[in-house]
């Protein structure tokens, strides 16, 4: 394997790249769709591939083949380096890389239950326990979607500066997804679960637990009213304090994306929040979604400190972007498969928890809302986000009253930073996947959060 | 770049069908798909990378006693993988559970006849020729104003090609060819930064204008400077392509998809021949648009694309179909089924969402509301329940009208309802239809759309 990696970078450093990596990628998975019971298909897939990236005159170049051999690597290989020098032409500022120490490492995944050794008769079976408690739980509980994957492989890494890295993967994933219909009203519910640990996450997260959860938030849903909209007082539970750290800042904390004019460039080092917030990105926490020990780059991950008391304390970055911010890069490149460049990506972003009790939290508002779970989140580079939610309650005179369909919240991330009074000593991560031009496996998460307002958003 | 040939990718797909049929399939199909695409990146004001991607890969599904297995693989070049890979799918479908309601893979039609969907023009084109249209669209930017940050965007050029093959007949291949060039933006003046303004022209053929691409993000751009909150109140509001693909391929794209209504995930459940919208809305799926995004001579399962009315004037025609929803229910599928490469077994999906368009002018548009937003993107918009239609998502970037004109762009409104009253809103379509996805659709005009704001 690694001589023909060798080979690859050799060719490109004699046509003259100042840098060469090779990543290349050998995968298996196997993934079940079930609706309603059904086995649409048992799948499996096989596969392997090259990504070549090189950075010639200060431009990159990329290449990325499913065939191993020498001949086709090194020809995609110099192809990329005519690609980088063809883009090099209208370039005004070259790219370089900072410097990082040659590492040599194998890592082996140890897992209690692979899920490679679990046949696949047994992961059906799974499946269907979990659609049998979702469709039985109620019967307005009319679909029930389960979606099954799980995919182990080994990375192998080379660069032109010495770095040679196998790196095993192995991810088990589920999105379990159920409709409950009565008199015209349509409720939605979902969950995900995901690790990197093993198969063993289905121990944790039973079918019966997950399955019961699902069902039971379709159901409840179809009593709830509409919120009121407008700004309110609100408690966000775990899984919307992650959903919010991810959408409303970790994105704008991506150094590619806070060069690329996004609020925070003007923040470092400066206060944008109330002094209960600190953020960290962590890519060792052990058997989390998002965790992995090096990125695609090669480099180690660890736990980024994002934000410290309310002021901003460091971004998420590359080789490329630490360089121009003269500083050390975190690990977050990665890439969704050999297909596709490295990116700077999040992995397990959370706010830390504090002092509170969830019923000191809520014991204050006299009308707010408590939005308990997300249905999906979005944010843009000057502040604006807006987090759906699935699961949520009013809050009145302090105690947390019906439930509420369909919500949303939204507003400017550095405003609402600020109206965050108390965050509560309770944690949770929680398994998910992020959009950026390519997917990655992630965890958000935090404590129970009060913010003082936020706009919400309701149905007509 | 290196195009494949006909007669090897059929060969390809014949022989995995054979070799499945002759170890103990009842059914199998073979689906063989290569893409080659060629791009050129704008990272932050400047063209700063380019890369080529070769995509090839097979998929097998195969049914044995009524149950369904499926395997991928991209090691082509390893006739023993290829073979193994078939095998995995055989031994799949045996470990899994039957399903009554199997009947049969599709048998061999003749393919429909498309037009506008190849250009050999794409496949010569090499990176020079992609750096040389980026430039074009950076320096249309670039030059409009220098409050004007282009951050990213890039021109791409891609052959796709694919075969299929089954047990009951089908044998078919395509090819043809798409070029996309897209540049987002922001404007920076004083401290303040707008929210991501974004342009795109997508083409079968050697057609795009990166100039204006690169014109109009800028002018979004600026235009996006200086925004204020808005009220709370219903109002009329002008979605443009960008928004209305957003607010409809989470909602109503879903509502009109067969497996959405035979598992009880539609509002449109048993309703056609209903009124569902407002009389100067009609849709087509519309496979075989000369030189759509999404016309191809067949669907993932080589059925024949075709052009399917959806809703008439208003009125509910017709769902979309594959061939396992069709046969269900007794039909002919729709030619509908949609597959992510060779990765994956066929979905419902549309093809060319066609939403046609009324007589007026953008400009006339905008002068008849009076008063009211125009949204060019929505936030969050796959947030919305897909089951029932509600949305809750930020218009941004948005400007409001005032007495017939664009006025200021606003800051952080919030738009929410149901998108099946949009429907029944819909008060008006310009007539300046074009391709965004698989959307098709001019600007319509939606009267009394809730709005929250400060």
């Amino acid at each position: 394997m690694k001589e023909v990696l060798i080979k690859a970078v050799d060719a490109a450093q004699k046509f003259g790249a100042e840098y060469v990596e090779v990543r290349f990628e050998k995968l298996l998975k196997t993934m079940l769709t079930l609706k309603e019971g059904r086995v649409e298909a048992a799948k499996q897939g096989i596969e392997n591939g090259a990504a070549l990236r090189v950075l010639v005159k200060g431009a990159w170049g990329f290449a990325s083949v499913g065939i191993l051999n020498t001949e086709t690597l090194t020809s995609a290989v110099l192809d990329a380096c005519k690609m980088a020098k063809v883009a090099s032409s209208r370039l005004k500022a070259p790219i370089n890389l900072v410097k990082t120490k040659a590492v040599e490492d194998k890592v082996v995944v140890k897992s209690l239950k692979d899920p490679s050794k679990i046949p696949v008769e047994d992961k059906i079976s799974m499946a269907l326990t979990m659609n049998n408690i979702i469709l039985g739980y109620d019967n307005r509980v009319k679909s029930c979607t389960v979606d099954y994957l799980d995919l182990i492989g080994t990375n192998y890494f080379l660069s032109s500066e010495g770095t040679y890295i196998e790196q095993e993967k192995l991810y088990v994933l589920s999105r379990i997804t159920a409709t409950a219909i009565e008199a015209g009203i349509f409720t939605f519910s979902r969950e995900e679960i995901g690790s990197t640990s093993g198969y063993e996450i289905f121990d944790v997260e039973t079918p019966e637990i997950v399955g019961e959860k699902v069902a039971k938030r379709a159901v409840e849903q179809l009593k709830a009213k509409s919120p009121k909209g407008g700004t309110y007082p609100a408690v966000l539970g775990p899984n919307v304090v992650g959903v919010f750290v991810h959408e409303a800042f970790g994105h704008l904390a991506e150094a590619d994306l806070t060069l690329s004019g996004s609020i925070l460039l003007s923040k470092l080092g400066k206060k944008i929040a109330s002094d209960v917030v600190t953020f960290y990105d962590d890519g060792t926490i052990n058997g989390a979604f998002g965790s992995s020990k090096y990125d695609e780059e090669g480099i180690p991950t660890q736990k980024t400190l994002l934000v410290k008391d309310g002021i901003v304390a460091g971004l998420m970055h590359s080789r490329e972007t630490a360089h121009k911010f003269n500083t050390t890069p975190t690990g977050n490149m990665r890439a969704e498969s050999f297909r596709v460049e490295p990116i700077i990506r999040m992995r397990n972003t959370f706010m830390e928890p504090k002092d509170h009790s969830f019923e000191e939290l809520v014991s204050d508002i006299r009308f707010g809302y408590y939005l308990k779970s997300f249905r999906g989140g979005q944010a843009n580079l000057d502040g604006t986000f807006q987090v759906g939610i699935q699961e949520a309650y009013e809050i009145v005179n302090g105690e947390v009253g019906e439930p509420v369909r369909n919500a949303s919240i939204s507003g400017n991330t550095l405003e609402t930073l600020l109206k965050v009074d108390a965050a509560g000593k309770d944690f949770r991560l929680w398994p998910g996947r992020c959009g950026k031009g390519q997917t990655a496996f992630v965890c958000d998460g935090g404590p129970h959060v009060r913010i003082k307002e936020v706009l919400v958003g309701g149905s007509a | 770049m290196a195009v494949p040939k006909q007669e090897d990718m059929l060969s390809l797909v014949e022989e995995a069908v054979g070799f499945a049929s002759k170890n103990g399939a009842d059914e199998a199909e073979a689906y063989l798909y290569q893409g080659l695409t060629t791009n050129v990146s704008i990272e932050r004001g400047q063209i700063a990378r380019s890369s080529r991607i070769i995509d090839q890969g097979l998929g097998v599904r195969v049914i044995v006693n009524k149950a369904v297995g499926f395997s991928y693989t991209n090691m082509l070049e390893n006739k023993a993988i290829v073979e193994e890979t078939i095998l995995k799918a055989l031994s799949f479908a045996k470990a899994s559970k039957r399903d009554e309601n199997w009947h049969s893979l599709p048998a061999g039609r003749p393919s429909a006849s498309v037009e506008g969907t190849y250009d050999g023009n794409v496949v010569e084109l090499r990176s020079e020729d992609l750096v040389k249209l980026a430039s074009e669209m950076l320096d249309a930017a670039e030059n409009k104003d220098k409050r004007v940050f282009p951050i990213e965007g890039g021109v791409g050029a891609s052959h796709l090609s694919h075969a299929i093959a089954n047990s009951s007949g089908v044998a078919n291949f395509d090819q043809g060819t798409i070029i996309e060039c897209n540049l987002a933006a922001i404007g920076q003046e004083k401290g303040e930064v707008t929210p991501v303004c974004f342009e795109f022209n997508a083409e079968r053929s050697c057609s795009i204008n990166p100039q204006w691409v690169g014109d109009e993000a800028a002018r979004l751009a600026i235009s996006a400077l200086g925004a204020k909150k808005v009220e709370t109140k219903a109002t009329t509001v002008i979605f443009t392509q960008f928004a209305l693909q957003q607010l409809l391929y989470f909602t109503l794209i879903n509502a009109v998809k067969a497996d959405y209504v035979q598992r009880n995930q539609s509002a449109f459940k048993g309703r056609i021949g209903e009124k569902v919208a407002s009389e100067n809305v009609t849709i087509y799926d519309d496979g075989l648009c000369r030189g759509g995004l999404r016309t191809w001579k067949f669907d993932g399962e080589g059925v024949p694309q075709q052009k399917t009315v959806i809703i008439e004037k208003g009125v509910l025609c017709n769902f979309i179909y594959d061939d396992y929803t069709a046969k269900k229910e007794g039909r002919d599928s729709t030619g509908n089924a949609t597959r992510a490469g060779y990765l994956s077994t066929p979905n419902v999906e549309a093809t060319n969402f066609h939403l046609m368009a009324g007589n007026k002018s953008p400009e006339e548009l905008i002068s008849e509301m009076g008063e009211g937003l125009i949204v060019y993107y929505l936030q969050g918009a796959h947030s919305s329940n897909p089951a029932s239609g509600e949305f809750s998502v930020v218009a941004t970037p948005a400007w409001k009208i005032r007495n017939g004109e664009v006025t200021y762009a606003t800051r952080g409104a919030m738009l929410t309802g149901n998108v099946f009253h949009v429907l029944k809103n819909i008060s008006a379509l310009a007539n300046n239809e074009r391709k965004v996805g698989q959307l098709i659709a001019p600007w319509v005009l939606v009267r009394n759309v809730k709005v929250i704001g400060k």
